[in-house]
């Protein structure tokens, strides 16, 4: 007989004859598990005992240290159970109580913003659907956050009410470099005096949308491109329980030969099917956006009714053209979803002001 | 926008229910925000996108309902009876901005008889929202509903020299409006002035002196169209929005001016009699010719994604009020061509948002419907990495929560107090918005150390006993004629002492493997006690600083409780972390230690010690550990202190034994010496 088999049968039988030892519950129980393993003519033991003569004559020292050490071992084990059947427990502990309900010494375990989870989550599912995170600065010029997303001068979107302008003393360089388009152009050729701006509007301000990156991204990049970008946008509200003049967005795009509305429709059922683990269903009512056309409000099918999504859209033809891609060659689609909202609807926060508190016992419910 | 649902029956026959007729609309792209009973009908509130100002009133929705339920469109003919006076004999009208007003149309009702209006009208009204007045001012408002054109009507009589000249206010010029308020006119405006004052704020509101009243017998009607900026900065100045100022400030149908104008006249004539001069005085520009669109068919699968019958285009293009394009300039007439590609129209002149091919496209889409657009077609794969800012970002927040850190998200913006407080990375002025974003919260920051510390204060207003916070986050540090440079930034507020956050930052470099540790020097900040603070550097850059804020700083930020923060650069981090470590061959033999005690001059930093340690450990040396710092004037002598640390020594080819490793130590004890001063203190 090999000694490897042998001295797996020993480890065998060593756990097989403490785990009855210990679970015989009274004395003719353990009386039968004696008799079985140790007993004197036909015990387990005995019988491993016998096998060591089948074993080579080189193995034999090691074979039969082993062979020692578990017969020491399980008898022990059976002096024990013997033991703890004549004096049980609770008598051996009579003299230092023990309570086992006693909190185990926790650290204390920071967490993360509830609006940080979500944005990971939402951003690793896009990440699953091949959209890459790109990320662009928040005190933007007119020009991204406007013109090229194809909000002209006389559009209301650039009312300085609705905007984050920055103060002058900020603005020496109104202008980006690059072709000069018809707005652009006549903006450069006017200031200061007199200004075709709004009265008030400055040329930096907050972004009002994440779709300023869009418009960085394929400034530098030739089509295809696929990215999502997220982060903090900056919106003249007055802070309630749905509103908050600070916000952040999570904007999709993707440019490519052949991209449809069915591929946007599809992309954000994928998006909220992943993001709700259920099996909804996406429908689009139109809508308007100066950056999309046709843009649509997104719905998701919800038990049983439907809740808004968000903004989507096919990128308008003006936008592509603006970052000097060709409308006639690539299609895009874009949407932009609010974190908060998401976040909020998640977790049942009643009201968004809750987010920017920092409370740490609201932190702490997430 | 309120809508009345009889009202809109008028002009097209509708056998849908009211549930039903909402739900297309939606699908359309009219959202609706409510209903409500008036009076035996239905008011619907509906929500009209900026793009759409011709759903500003019940003709443009009816035309709406007419494409969606095929159903025809009955506009009322608007061909008042006219009289023999002409009515250039009655009235001049000027117009001496032609950028603020593009047309004026003016026509004159004489001997009309003021009175309250009928019922049917009044109904009407009042399930929009709004009061009659008198006959004359409910059919100019009722107009402005029926088919989103603003209109006014003067009192005839109340004109000085019976001329209209529309023009900028002069200096000083102020005007009593009909909710007699008086407002003060600015040059950049626009009114409606006759022979010696303004009269109206154009397209805004009227003045007292000319308003429609009991004594009222000839009327002046005005339709005209103005420049919608100019409109919406003196809504927006006088704070005085109007249903008028709202349809101008998005532009209204230049054919619809003249129309509107018939109309309003012929109602009049209708409901408080009179007789109407003969034609009309119609200065400015004519409606601007539209220039046609061609929609190819293959557009609409290349953008909806789905196929349109050519036949349906045809019908949504045609109905929504396109006109098909001459087929005689068309080199390609489509009627000869079994299969044409493409459809070439004229916009109606109420759609100033169809300029374009996408613009058709998108109509047909809405139409036609989106639910026919499928939502399970194939969406290309594409890889998708995670960016290296991500990636150190989740190291990052997986230390500092470990480390019993929660993260906090405070506003980007700060009031001056704030700002002023700490601004470790510049001396420039921080940049400020025109507006706060919130109470005074103007500047936008240049540290996250200051929103943290407000922070905290909330938390100790609230008694919570544990306020550990950490933000990332950007600050944005002006840069002259530059946008400003904004740079992410981890910030820590901490009820813990110096060392222990200064600890967590050294856990985070090492957790990110960035190739060296940080190292210290002092900070230069005012705002921390010198003794518990410093200035970390990571690779020869300024990685950030910790330290404990000073008795005055807690006091200006109304803090009660001590606290460390930090504020790291997160940039440095992210150039540092090594995501991608490597690895080396373990010896497999056991390490040895020695501890070691030595006596220092207090100027001697542990930092120098620690180097030359290791510069004369020798080969064996595998790590250093600090251990603590003894003072005891008595025992160790004035200005001395011992610096206690374990040496982790281990050999690649063998055991060490206890000679080999006391051989290191005493290399490393005489190095000490020579170089520090110092003196092996028995252990």
């Amino acid at each position: 007989m090999a000694l490897a088999d042998y001295l797996a049968e020993l480890d065998a039988l060593l756990i097989e004859a403490t785990t009855a030892f210990a679970a015989a519950g009274d004395a003719a129980a353990l009386e039968s598990a004696r008799v079985k393993y140790v007993g004197a003519r036909s015990g387990k033991i005995k019988d491993l005992q016998k096998g060591l003569g089948r074993i080579d004559k080189a193995d034999k020292p090691a074979a039969g240290k082993r062979f020692n050490e578990v017969k020491q071992q399980v008898e022990a084990a059976l002096e024990a159970a013997v033991q703890s059947l004549v004096s049980p427990k609770a008598q051996v502990r009579q003299d230092r109580w023990f309570d086992p309900t006693v909190p185990g010494l926790r650290p204390r375990l920071g967490r993360l913003h509830p609006l940080t989870q979500t944005t990971e989550e939402l951003k690793d599912i896009m990440g699953r659907l091949g959209f890459t995170v790109a990320d662009g600065p928040e005190v933007e010029d007119a020009w991204h956050n406007f013109d090229a997303l194809n909000i002209p001068i006389e559009h209301p979107a650039r009312d300085p009410l609705d905007n984050f302008y920055l103060a002058a003393a900020a603005n020496h360089s109104p202008l980006p470099p690059g072709e000069g388009s018809g707005v652009r152009a006549a903006i450069a050729n006017n200031s200061p005096h007199p200004s075709p701006l709004p009265a008030g509007e400055g040329t930096y301000l907050l972004r009002s949308q994440t779709s300023t990156v869009q418009i960085r991204v394929m400034e530098k990049t030739p089509p295809p491109v696929r990215i999502i970008s997220v982060g903090r946008v900056y919106r003249p509200d007055t802070a309630d329980a749905t509103h908050y003049p600070m916000f952040h967005q999570i904007e999709g795009l993707l440019v490519d030969r052949g991209i449809t509305m069915a591929h946007l429709k599809s992309t954000l059922r994928l998006f909220a099917r992943s993001a709700f683990a259920d099996d909804v269903h996406i429908r689009f009512r139109p809508s308007f956006f100066p950056f999309t056309e046709p843009s649509v409000e997104v719905d998701m099918s919800w038990h049983g009714g439907w809740i808004e999504m968000g903004g989507a859209g096919m990128v308008d033809p003006h936008v592509l053209a603006a970052v000097g891609y060709d409308p006639e060659e690539v299609t895009g689609f874009a949407f932009g979803l609010g974190i908060e909202r998401i976040c909020a609807r998640r977790h049942g926060v009643t009201d968004i002001r809750e987010f920017y508190k920092n409370d740490v016992r609201f932190l702490h419910q997430f | 926008m309120l809508i009345s649902w009889n009202w809109l029956k008028q002009y097209v026959a509708l056998d849908v229910s009211a549930a039903e007729l909402q739900r297309r609309l939606m699908f359309a792209g009219i959202n609706i925000e409510g209903e409500k009973e008036v009076g035996g009908d239905l008011a619907i509130d509906l929500e009209i996108t900026s793009n759409r100002p011709d759903c500003l009133g019940h003709l443009g929705i009816a035309r709406e309902v007419a494409v969606l339920f095929d159903k025809e469109l009955k506009i009322p003919a608007a061909r008042p009876a006219e009289g023999k006076t002409p009515a250039a004999e009655l009235t001049q009208v000027r117009i001496d901005c032609p950028d603020l007003c593009f047309r004026y149309i003016a026509r004159v009702v004489r001997s009309v008889k003021v009175a309250p209006s009928p019922k049917w009208m009044t109904r009407r009204l009042e399930t929009v929202g709004l009061t009659p007045i008198n006959n004359v001012v409910d059919i100019s408002n009722y107009v402005l509903l029926e088919c989103s054109q603003p209109l006014h009507t003067f009192d005839y009589a109340g004109l000085e020299g019976h001329e209209i000249v529309v023009r900028r206010p002069k200096p000083g010029e102020k005007i009593e409006a009909i909710d007699h308020n008086t407002y003060e006119l600015s040059p950049e405006m626009c009114v409606i002035a006759d022979a010696r004052r303004p009269v109206a704020i154009a397209g805004v509101m009227g003045g007292a002196a000319t308003e429609i009243g009991p004594s009222t017998r000839d009327v002046l009607v005005e339709s005209a169209e103005f420049d919608p900026v100019a409109i919406r900065s003196a809504a927006r100045k006088l704070n005085l929005h109007s249903d008028s100022s709202y349809r101008f400030e998005r532009r209204v149908d230049p054919e619809g001016v003249e129309w509107a104008s018939r109309r309003c006249c012929e109602l009049i004539l209708e409901l408080a009699g009179g007789e109407l001069a003969a034609g009309s005085v119609d200065v400015g520009q004519q409606p601007p010719k539209r220039e046609p669109i061609t929609l190819r068919f293959s557009q609409l699968q290349r953008i909806l994604g789905i196929e349109v019958p050519a036949d349906e285009v045809r019908r949504i293009l045609l109905a929504l009020g396109n006109i098909e394009a001459n087929e005689a300039a068309d080199p390609h007439p489509s009627s000869l061509i079994p299969h044409p590609s493409s459809l070439t129209v004229i916009p109606p002149s109420w759609r100033r948002d169809l300029t374009r091919e996408i613009d058709l496209v998108e109509e047909v889409g809405r139409i036609h419907g989106y639910e026919e657009i499928p939502e399970d077609v194939a969406v290309p794969m594409a890889p998708s990495a995670k960016r290296r800012e991500d990636r150190v970002l989740e190291v990052i927040r997986g230390v500092l929560t470990a480390a019993g850190l929660d993260e906090a998200l405070t506003l980007s913006t700060v009031d001056q107090q704030l700002s002023a407080a700490v601004s470790p990375w510049t001396t420039a002025e921080p940049l400020r918005s025109l507006t706060p974003v919130i109470r005074g919260a103007d500047r936008l920051r240049r540290s996250l150390i200051p929103s943290l510390l407000a922070a905290r204060r909330t938390n100790e207003a609230l008694s919570n006993p544990e306020i550990e916070l950490f933000e990332t986050a950007k600050v944005y540090l002006p840069r002259p004629g530059k946008l400003p440079d904004e740079q992410w930034m981890l910030g820590i507020t901490s009820g813990q002492d110096f060392l222990t956050v200064k600890g967590w930052i050294e856990a985070v470099a090492d957790a990110l493997k960035c190739p060296e540790p940080p190292t210290a020097d002092d900070s230069d900040l005012s705002l921390f006690d010198p003794q518990q603070s410093c200035r970390l550097r990571l690779g020869g850059q300024v990685l950030g600083y910790v330290g404990r804020v000073l008795p005055e700083g807690l006091k200006e930020f109304d803090l009660r409780g001590s606290t460390t923060v930090a504020e790291i650069k997160l940039g440095v981090l992210v150039a540092a972390a090594n995501l991608m470590p490597q690895y080396a061959p373990l010896p497999p033999f056991p390490s040895v230690t020695r501890d070691v005690n030595l006596v220092v001059a207090e100027p001697v930093r542990w930092s120098d010690l620690a180097a030359t340690v290791r510069a004369h450990a020798g080969p064996f040396f595998e790590g250093l550990q600090y251990r603590d710092t003894f003072r005891d004037p008595k025992r160790l002598g004035a200005g001395k202190k011992s610096l206690l640390f374990t040496i982790d020594l281990r050999s690649k080819e063998g055991t060490l034994t206890s000679p080999q490793a006391d051989a290191v130590r005493d290399q490393i004890v005489a190095a000490c010496r020579e170089k520090h001063g110092a003196e092996l203190r028995a252990m």
